[in-house]
């Protein structure tokens, strides 16, 4: 009996130790794989990298290369000054330093596509830093030697036209930083309503496993995405997102003078509270105070009486040159009685992963829609695609009822998943099999959230395969992307539509269909006097469809007294002469014509221009204007002294020193309960990467430097293994001799 | 054929000696480390006696430099010219492409975290490094702070002149068990002199 439980105890013990050893290599092994890696490990709750940023954060650095940690946010807040259609945006965030080090902060943002991003201003601690404008590069050595000198610096860059990052260098222990960015934007007129949209979520974007190559003249090959690093999509869901994650409080007020006496205005996803203030001034915040930042805000207003509003002319007077901002309406009698014309249209739909959720229900409700309006001799086709592409006919078929049935089958029966290959889905639709068929136009009409990083290849391909083809993007979803949208629809001289709720859907596919089915005005042109004009943009003008304003920007080298617009509808000619003495000055006109100008010329470069001379361009003309661009940087070194010398500081001198201008109440006096302020995770803290304190002045880290030697031996990690495999082998070998022989 | 106790008793002696021979290995770093330090520091008084280059033994590929310590830890330790990769077995190396310490200019001085710079996470802001060098006297730098950078991107910029600048630099962190791309740079400057 003894023997017998000996035996079992002593094997049991056996077996532990061979257990034990085991795990000990297993262990050593995963250890050994690990420190061998290249690929990166997912990052650990709490940390995340740049790329996987789908609203705005303030990212501290963290000492993991390429992870960081997102600061809580206390407040944001974003005024808008609209006079007319133009629009003076500033963002004021503030910051807060939740750790003991010295930390350098990344900020990732959106802004609206085609918007001038002209000033950066920055607190930090009781500092002020106002920023410059550099080429890129230099901008970001300047921001290096800064950081590496222990100056608090900023660097403001554009990522794409629509999305920026503000690095800030130097954030003191417990500091708080207020970050301030004002850009210039213009109201779009459609259909006699006002919008403006102000982006606060990021589409997250897809990048094609093998993306092709796109090559530019005169360039390397590079890669079809060459800074996804930066721009890739999260691998979270929305909807799966961590119940604690950190959301953006914003707050938004508008002060509005439309130059006429406003009817209705709506924000379209927000509870607004409009404050009239007579002459038709108007004042607007939000009704629920805060909202966090994940869909874009829509301000929409129109006149009070029908009469609508045709022509709204602003100049500004700049360095001895005239600016001009023309927003014209053609008559809405014009063209209304031609006859409707047979069509071809092909419909895309994306039911990629990122189409999940409602942006899916309202892309299929668009496209069913949009089925019911072909009309017997029309033809049509339906392709969807994700990683896959699949079309409903091989090539467009009759509109017939039995047609169009089965077309509607297949739409109801999709499901969204899977990766964004746009570009193959891209060129299917815009192959035409009858160039020649001048019966019938050729719509395409995309109805997508443009979640995509190749955004280059593609618009190659719009560039290339266009044809007699027009392209209509439809985006979908609560913050689609509308830079790829707006400029997809430009190279593909079509209209861009917005559908941002269910509701919208009918609306929005009645008006894009009212544009598709009413004669396009073509041929516009703007006419100055003799010697008057310098520079129109965009030029050529585009096509005009229904319901659409002309809108361009000009400059003027010696101011003149009238213009005259011309275009061709169909058989009709068109001419409105515009009096100039009736413009509006305002501020900001040559900024936006700044903005136009850097947009036309990087367009060029999808019809061949030579990369050298469009860079030079953008260059020279971002730097003129002060303008943030992809050759330019706004980069802020503590130009403004904290205190003057002679005085000593005391905490009471900090508000005195608010640079005029400086809307401060909105983000610092709000009531406590309202701040959001989410504690920083203890255990994250110790990740924090130490930046460079003032008094230690490193040299710039960010350059390469000397590369260091590896400084660790395995002495420890050797002794440790050894003495767990040796003790194991010797308990082993006990348990062996205690084992009786049977 | 082994029967199953037989082939348990072999592996069960494997495991023992595997075991010890990773534990003499392991030993044996830390004691190569130590003895070293010992060999050079008579290398060490050769070279102060006028000997150029003077190897602490005679298969070396390395030899003292100049003498680190900080009186602050008690703690000194021979810095070696890093001639060849086996110098930081021994001691603290000079990198070759830094400049002379107390020379215009940044110098660096690396070391196992485990070994010889084990006390480097024990440095504090103020205190001092005294570097001994062979053909000159003594020279007193003051901590000024530390910094945890990626090994590959120091953004250490040598040869550009510049104020003489230490930097000591180990692998972060300090109780890691396998080796990483971080590296820990404690920084001090010269006293007396301004930057």
């Amino acid at each position: 009996m003894t023997s017998t439980r000996r035996s079992r105890g002593s094997g049991s013990q056996g077996g532990f130790a061979l257990v034990l050893a085991a795990a000990v290599f297993i262990v050593s092994l995963f250890l050994w794989t690990e420190a061998r890696a290249d690929t990166p490990a997912p990052p650990e709750a709490g940390l995340v990298r740049l790329s996987e940023m789908n609203e705005s954060a303030l990212l501290i650095r963290t000492v993991d290369a390429g992870l960081y940690i997102p600061a809580p946010l206390v407040a944001t807040d974003i005024a808008l000054n609209i006079a007319g259609p133009i629009v003076r945006a500033t963002v004021t965030q503030r910051f807060e330093n939740p750790s003991d080090a010295w930390v350098e902060g990344i900020y990732v943002f959106p802004l609206p596509a085609d918007a001038g991003v002209d000033r950066l201003r920055m607190q930090v601690g009781d500092r002020f830093i106002e920023g410059e404008i550099h080429e890129r590069r230099q901008a970001r050595r300047i921001y290096e030697e800064a950081r590496a000198n222990g100056q608090r610096a900023s660097l403001l860059e554009q990522e794409r036209p629509n999305m920026f990052t503000t690095s800030v260098a130097n954030i003191g222990p417990g500091e708080t930083i207020v970050v301030q960015i004002e850009y210039q934007d213009v109201a779009r007129l459609a259909d006699g309503t006002f919008e403006l949209r102000v982006p606060l979520a990021i589409t997250p974007r897809y990048i094609p496993a093998d993306a092709p190559q796109f090559v530019a003249e005169g360039a390397n090959t590079p890669a079809a995405v060459p800074d996804a690093h930066r721009i890739t999509p999260p691998l979270m869901h929305p909807d799966d997102e961590p119940a604690n994650a950190l959301r953006l409080p914003v707050s938004i007020t508008a002060r509005l003078q439309p130059g006429f006496e406003p009817g209705q205005i709506a924000s379209l996803y927000h509870a607004t509270l409009v404050e009239r203030l007579g002459d038709g001034d108007a004042r607007i915040s939000l009704a629920d105070g805060p909202v966090p930042a994940n869909r874009d805000f829509v301000l929409t207003w129109r006149p009070a009486e029908e009469q609508r509003p045709s022509a709204a002319l602003f100049t500004q007077t700049l360095n001895g040159e005239t600016y001009l901002l023309a927003q014209v309406l053609p008559p809405a009698s014009l063209g209304s009685d031609a006859p409707r014309q047979a069509r071809e249209t092909v419909f895309v739909i994306d039911n990629s992963g990122s189409m999940a959720g409602s942006s899916m229900r309202q892309a299929k409700r668009a496209l069913l829609s949009a089925l019911d309006r072909m009309q017997p001799g029309d033809r049509f086709n339906v392709i969807r695609f994700d990683n896959t592409m699949e079309q409903v006919f091989p090539a467009p078929v009759d509109a017939t009822r039995e047609n169009l049935d089965r077309a509607r089958r297949f739409v109801r029966g999709l499901d969204a998943n899977g990766g964004t290959e746009m570009l193959p889905a891209m060129q299917a639709a815009l192959v035409d099999a009858t160039p020649e068929d001048t019966a019938r136009v050729r719509q395409v009409v995309f109805l997508t959230d443009g979640a995509i990083g190749n955004e280059g290849a593609l618009f190659a391909a719009i560039h290339d395969g266009l044809g007699r083809s027009r392209l209509f993007p439809v985006g979908i979803g609560s913050a689609p992307n509308t830079y790829f949208m707006s400029r997809a629809a430009r190279a593909g001289r079509g209209t861009f539509t917005h559908i941002g709720d269910v509701s919208e859907v009918a609306g929005a596919m009645d008006a894009l269909f009212a544009a598709l089915e009413r004669p396009v005005m073509t041929d516009l042109d703007a006419l100055f006097p003799e010697g008057a004009l310098s520079e129109i943009w965009p030029a050529p003008l585009p096509d005009l469809y229904y319901g659409e304003p002309v809108l361009m920007t000009a400059r003027l080298d010696s101011p003149a007294s009238s213009m005259r617009l011309e275009g061709r509808m169909g058989e009709t000619l068109w001419q409105e002469d515009l009096s100039l003495s009736d413009a509006r000055p305002a501020n900001g006109i040559a900024t936006l014509w700044a903005r136009n100008r850097i947009r036309a010329i990087e367009e060029l470069r999808y019809q061949g221009a030579s990369v050298e001379r469009i860079d030079a361009e953008v260059l020279q003309t971002a730097l003129d204007f002060h303008l943030v661009s992809r050759l330019t940087s706004l980069v802020a070194v503590d130009v403004t002294p904290a205190r003057p010398a002679d005085e000593v500081l005391t905490a009471r001198d900090v508000p005195l020193m608010v640079p005029h201008g400086w809307d401060f109440d909105a983000v610092m006096n709000r009531s406590p309960e309202r701040q959001h302020r989410a504690a920083l995770d203890p255990a994250l803290i110790d990740r924090l990467a130490p930046g460079a304190p003032p008094a230690a002045a490193g040299d710039g880290r960010a350059r390469e430097g000397l590369a260091l030697p590896a400084t660790a031996t395995p002495r420890e990690w050797l002794i440790l293994l050894g003495a767990l495999l040796a003790l194991s082998g010797l308990a082993w070998r006990v348990a062996q001799r205690r084992q009786p022989a049977c | 054929m082994l029967s199953l106790p037989a082939l348990a008793k072999a592996a069960s002696l494997a495991f023992i000696a595997t075991g010890t021979a990773l534990v003499g290995q392991g030993v044996w770093i830390g004691a190569k480390a130590e003895i070293a330090q010992v060999l050079l520091s008579r290398a060490w008084a050769r070279a102060i006696d006028g000997e150029t280059a003077p190897t602490p033994w005679p298969w070396a590929d390395t030899w003292p430099v100049a003498r680190l310590s900080v009186p602050a830890l008690g703690e000194h330790a021979i810095v070696l010219a890093e001639a060849g990769g086996e110098a930081l077995a021994f001691g603290p190396s000079l990198l070759t492409a830094s400049a002379v310490p107390g020379e215009a200019g940044i110098s660096v001085i690396a070391a196992h975290r485990d070994t010889h710079f084990r006390f480097l996470q024990h440095v504090e802001p103020g205190q001092t490094v005294i570097i001994e060098r062979t053909d000159a006297p003594p020279l007193a730098f003051r901590v000024t702070g530390s910094e945890i950078v990626e090994a590959a991107r120091s953004g250490i910029e040598t040869g550009n002149g510049g104020p003489a600048r230490l930097a000591l630099v180990t692998c972060w962190p300090f109780d890691a068990v396998t080796p990483g791309p971080l590296r820990y740079v404690v920084w001090a400057e010269p006293v007396g002199t301004t930057t």
